[in-house]
């Protein structure tokens, strides 16, 4: 028992290790989970979560399913291969929406059949359960119907089925871009972004390592019974840690929204509040003002220090997720919470 | 139309004696044999062969049209060459590796719980008792959602953990409601407090889980057959193999069950552990079909309802239900996948809403006639 | 169980001791269910409401003490008399007491919409759960969330009454129907056909909305956590509203005990005291499950601990259900509190898992035909 808390501990501290030597090193770090030989030559395969998949042709007619995946092709620029994409939570970033208005798009991940009647050769998805029963089918069932599966590295499965949390880091966003720009062809691409969003944490971690304070934050939405924040598993957690901040629910040992009670929230007292919304795919974090002003005019939260501060702040559902939008994230936060340093 | 129903209460008492009353559930065959009255069985035998027919039929059917249509659109000519195995290796899979194990766990789901609602309702005297009212459901439901939330199962684990949760719930059913015997009322007020406890246990591990798992238990919840694949028709078509039989052995016991307490209280011990021996059957029977396509609503409850009005008749033949209780089930899972756009409704939402009016008007009806 | 061995002998054990006192305890329960109730005479019955109130005062304190943090009674007094803005002075204004507030509102209109829903359909099984109040309310809030966009309390309370409303008409009326009236297996059925019926439909709405999925789920089990002034003030009027008519109805209900033709006699008008009863039931029932979310069994299972301690007078029993409830509910709440710390347990799971087991004790009774 104590040795799974340690290798769970060290798998942590491992990725914010990786994270740091990568920064460090530039984006010379070999691919961390895939297993890929890191070679540059396109007839290789590629592992995805344990699947081969050969990188000799690009895919010309794609389905994306879930936001982080969609805009990480979006990204790379490929939206001209997607065919359909599915499974969307908040408003599409706002850079990517040209190439969405011309997708054929699904809210949430439509019916087996509905998927396959595009025909296609491939499907991208950063939804660890996309690839079940009640999901699309298998990826050994879609391989043999010649149909290509991929899924982001940050997304892939233990042996259960299960989500493993500690998979959420920006080392796998990275090797999830160079494993895209591979199969896609657009490597070039992908080490832009790589470069990009490395710069950016790097040049943000050493601006905030001067900080002498270490504000809280907490991402909480009010529910009938109390507060859904976000724990200590979830990539926030992290995320805060970049921006030179600190979760004040980190020490909950659970990853995605939890519900805590009023007293609680008070208890913590964090010094920011980040206000989602959820789920629907027009929602933006405009979207919060009413749970702002809620939390903001609740006689029983008068004395949060968010509160008399005012940084009860509206926050963008997707934006804490390792994904494209991590690296902006972590610099708004920064700059939010330490203006004399960044910015 | 109610004369139907008293005259027919009237006459299993006087028909005691011959004590044919029960034949619809036992096999055509056997039936005419065991007869002493023989002309008015034999239309009885003839009225449900053909009504079984017609509805197999029907089913078949419903089948062809399943295996057509779909939000993969293909015309008859693509299945067809789907048949002759001359079809794109996607356009099989969508044929023969989802539409029909689909439709035919469908069949088997319709079937058992028509089999199911149709001893219960007889057991406890009371047309208006189905496995969704006295618990079983709800147990079956507690413990799959368990299996969801707790251990993100899948589908095989998860009804798995449906017919555990329906077995335990079965069992703890009969044993607060034995007393001296198992009144029929006992057995459905104690089934609708099992029902309540083992719900506040389902919502409550619905907050205990994120939204996506929740969804997935939701769905579950309302029953559904979407991507069902063969290990679930297997499942399903097994469990009624062995379990019709078993069910069709005991229907002797049953003809005597029929015939009230008070009479059957002479025959002792083996009138209780037919009854006994019927519950768990049934039980079994559901828990099946909860457990491959979760609580599909009031089949189990209307199918032996419709049987038993088309054959104007109070029993209620075996085939024929199983038929319908299929018909029902494909032709609602035809209008979920195919009439609600790309994101497919869960058949039992479908199942729920048709059937709901139809058991509204059973309750009238025989409230106005007396029974209850 | 059945033998009386010389109780010397058995004391020796303490297992078997305290199973005796339970055997005795029991038949003595059983004796009082059955007959006038364990107090006799006006007086008795006065000290004994006057030491229940006491006790409810007492779970009431305690609801203010016990929580996340736990509080003095020294803390509370501050916050009133010597305020002074401190977390302490906010959490027990703006969260404990109205959380109490709401509980003991909630907690009487459940136990006296149960007892009027027993009262009036003679019926030992009726409660706003059994009756589909509580489906129709869901169904409701549900619509009102996922069509209207409401998001506050105050947004679906209106729905909720409707959805209750309709509900209980429709379960009442396909229940009575026929000789005999309403009887409990009827009524059960019906109720449990017409939850059933409203489920799909409520399901049908949240698996294509879902944000309503995300909000319904933690509604649909109850719970006071998310109390708070603003729904106290919306839901008293209508609560007080229901505790009048449910006063006014007690003689007419004690009437009504007597059976139709009886209390006809005795000139109640049987179809004024139905309609005013189920009025005051949606009321009641339609407040409390909108203020906190279906909570089930306090209704069913109060108004049988007033009549096994008070007897079958009504004019007794609702004021001893007005006390019990509300004890049964914030302690229920309390225990919901510490029993799974740091979190809660939402009261309605509390309730569930504690009144199934006393219906189901209930039911097995043999006297269960009629009240």
């Amino acid at each position: 028992m104590a040795v799974t808390v340690a290798t769970r501990q060290g798998l942590r501290t491992a990725s914010v290790a990786a994270i740091t030597t990568l920064l460090v090193a530039g984006c010379a770090a070999t691919d961390g989970n895939g297993g890929s030989d890191g070679g540059e030559q396109a007839t290789e395969t590629i592992t995805s979560c344990g699947v081969e998949i050969t990188t000799d042709e690009a895919p010309e007619r794609v389905f994306a399913a879930y936001q982080p995946a969609i805009e990480m092709a979006y990204a790379l620029g490929i939206e001209d291969r997607l065919v359909a994409t599915a499974f969307i939570n908040n408003e599409i970033l706002e850079e990517y929406a040209g190439a969405h208005a011309g997708q054929p798009f699904y809210e949430r991940v439509p019916s087996r059949e509905t998927v396959l009647s595009y025909e296609p050769d491939f499907i991208l998805t950063s939804a660890y359960r996309l690839y079940t029963e009640e999901g699309i089918g298998s990826r050994d069932g879609l391989a043999a119907i010649g149909v290509d599966t991929w899924l982001s590295a940050v997304a892939c499965p233990d042996a259960d089925g299960e989500r493993m949390a500690e998979l959420q880091s920006m080392d796998n966003v990275y090797s999830d871009l160079r494993q895209l720009g591979e199969i896609f062809d657009v490597r070039e691409r992908a080490d832009e972004l790589i470069a990009e969003f490395s710069g950016t944490i790097e040049r943000v971690e050493e601006a905030v390592a001067q900080a002498n304070h270490e504000p809280t934050l907490a991402i909480a939405r009010p529910d009938s019974d109390g507060f859904r924040v976000t724990g200590g598993l979830d990539f926030s957690t992290e995320i805060f840690e970049m921006a030179g901040g600190r979760n004040a629910f980190g020490d909950l040992d659970v990853s995605g929204p939890h519900t805590v009670s009023t007293e609680e929230l008070i208890k913590r007292d964090p010094d920011y509040i980040l206000v989602d919304t959820c789920c629907g795919p027009e929602l933006t974090p405009s979207d919060a003002e009413e749970d702002v002003e809620a939390i903001m005019n609740d006689p029983a939260l008068a004395n949060l220090t968010a509160v008399s501060e005012g940084t009860v702040l509206e926050f963008g559902f997707p934006d804490r997720w390792a994904g494209v939008r991590a690296a902006s994230t972590v610099e708004s936060l920064a700059e939010m919470l330490h203006p004399d340093l960044v910015g | 139309m109610s004369t139907t129903s008293t005259s027919a209460t009237a006459d299993s008492g006087s028909r005691a004696g011959a004590a044919p009353s029960a034949a619809g559930l036992l096999p055509a065959g056997t039936w005419v044999v065991r007869i002493e009255r023989f002309g008015f069985s034999a239309r009885v035998y003839r009225q449900a062969l053909v009504l079984g027919c017609v509805l197999c039929g029907l089913t078949l059917a419903a089948t062809a049209v399943s295996l057509t249509l779909g939000d993969f659109s293909m015309s008859v000519t693509d299945v067809l060459a789907v048949v002759a195995g001359e079809a794109s290796p996607m356009l099989t899979h969508v044929v023969v590796d989802m539409r029909l194990p689909r439709v035919l766990t469908g069949i088997g789901v319709g079937a058992a719980l028509a089999v199911s609602g149709m001893i219960l309702q007889r057991l406890a005297h009371n047309p208006l008792v189905s496995p969704d009212i006295i618990g079983i459901n709800a147990g079956a439901s507690a413990a799959a959602v368990a299996t969801i939330v707790l251990f993100a199962g899948t589908t095989l684990q998860v009804a798995g953990g449906a017919l555990t949760g329906a077995v335990v719930t079965a069992m703890l059913l009969y044993m607060m409601a034995y007393r001296r015997g198992v009144a029929g009322y006992r057995l459905v007020l104690i089934g609708i407090g099992l029902t309540a406890m083992l719900s506040s246990v389902t919502s409550y591990l619905l907050t205990r889980t994120d939204i996506d798992s929740a969804e997935r238990a939701m769905i579950w919840l309302t029953g559904s057959l979407a991507n069902r694949s063969w290990s679930h028709a297997a499942t399903i078509w097994l469990a009624l193999a062995v379990l019709v039989p078993v069910t069709l052995a005991l229907t002797r016991q049953l003809r005597l069950l029929q015939l009230g307490d008070d009479t059957a209280a002479a025959l002792g011990g083996r009138v209780q552990s037919a009854r006994a021996a019927l519950l768990f059957t049934s039980a079994a029977t559901a828990a099946f079909a909860t457990a491959v396509a979760g609580p599909v609503a009031f089949v189990a409850l209307v199918a032996p309802q419709i049987v038993r009005r088309l054959l104007r008749e109070r029993v209620v033949g075996m085939l024929p239900a199983m038929a319908c209780g299929a018909l029902l089930v494909i032709s609602s899972d035809l209008l979920a996948r195919t009439a609600f756009g790309p994101s497919e409704l869960p058949v039992g939402v479908i199942t729920g809403v048709l059937g709901a009016p139809y058991l509204l008007y059973l309750l009238t009806r025989m409230n106005r006639i007396g029974h209850g | 169980m059945t033998t009386h061995a010389p109780s010397s002998v058995i004391a020796t054990s303490p297992a078997a001791t305290a199973w005796s006192r339970w055997s005795r305890f029991r038949r003595w329960f059983a004796e009082a269910v059955r007959g006038q109730g364990l107090l006799h005479g006006t007086w008795s019955r006065s000290t004994g409401l006057l030491v229940a109130t006491l006790a409810l005062v007492a779970i009431a304190l305690a609801s203010l003490l016990i929580g996340n943090e736990r509080l003095s009674l020294h803390e509370v007094h501050a916050a009133y008399f010597a305020y002074t803005g401190s977390d302490t002075d906010l959490i027990v204004l703006h969260l404990r007491v109205p959380r109490t507030l709401v509980g003991l509102a909630v907690g009487m209109a459940l136990g006296i919409a149960g007892m009027l829903v027993q009262g009036v359909t003679r019926n030992p099984l009726g409660g706003p759960g059994i009756l589909g109040i509580n489906a129709g309310a869901a169904l409701a809030a549900v619509v009102a969330i996922s069509i209207f966009g409401a998001t506050a309390v105050i947004g679906y309370v209106w729905f909720a009454f409707l959805g209750a409303a309709l509900a209980a008409v429709v379960v009442y009326a396909v229940g009575s129907i026929g000789a005999g009236g309403a009887s409990p297996v009827k009524l059960a059925l019906a109720g449990a056909a017409v939850t059933a019926m409203l489920g799909s439909v409520t399901s049908a709405i949240i698996l294509r909305d879902r944000a309503s999925l995300d909000e319904y789920r933690f509604w649909v089990v109850g719970s006071l956590g998310g109390a708070d002034t603003a729904m106290l003030g919306h839901a008293l009027p209508f609560i007080a509203l229901g505790v009048l008519l449910a006063v006014a109805l007690t003689r007419p209900l004690n009437a009504l005990a007597m059976g139709d033709d009886l209390a006809r006699s005795l000139g109640v008008r049987l179809g004024i005291v139905r309609a005013l009863g189920g009025v005051a039931v949606v009321l009641l029932a339609g407040t409390a499950t909108a203020a906190a979310g279906p909570i089930g069994f306090v209704g069913l299972a109060v108004p049988h601990i007033a009549r096994a301690i008070a007897g079958p007078d009504y004019r007794w029993i609702l004021p001893w259900s007005a006390v019990l409830a509300p004890a049964l509910l914030l302690a229920a709440d309390i225990l919901g509190r510490v029993i799974a710390r740091p979190e809660e347990l939402q009261v309605g799971i509390v309730t569930a898992l504690v009144g199934a087991p006393v219906f189901i004790y209930l039911v097995r009774r043999k006297r269960l035909a009629g009240l």
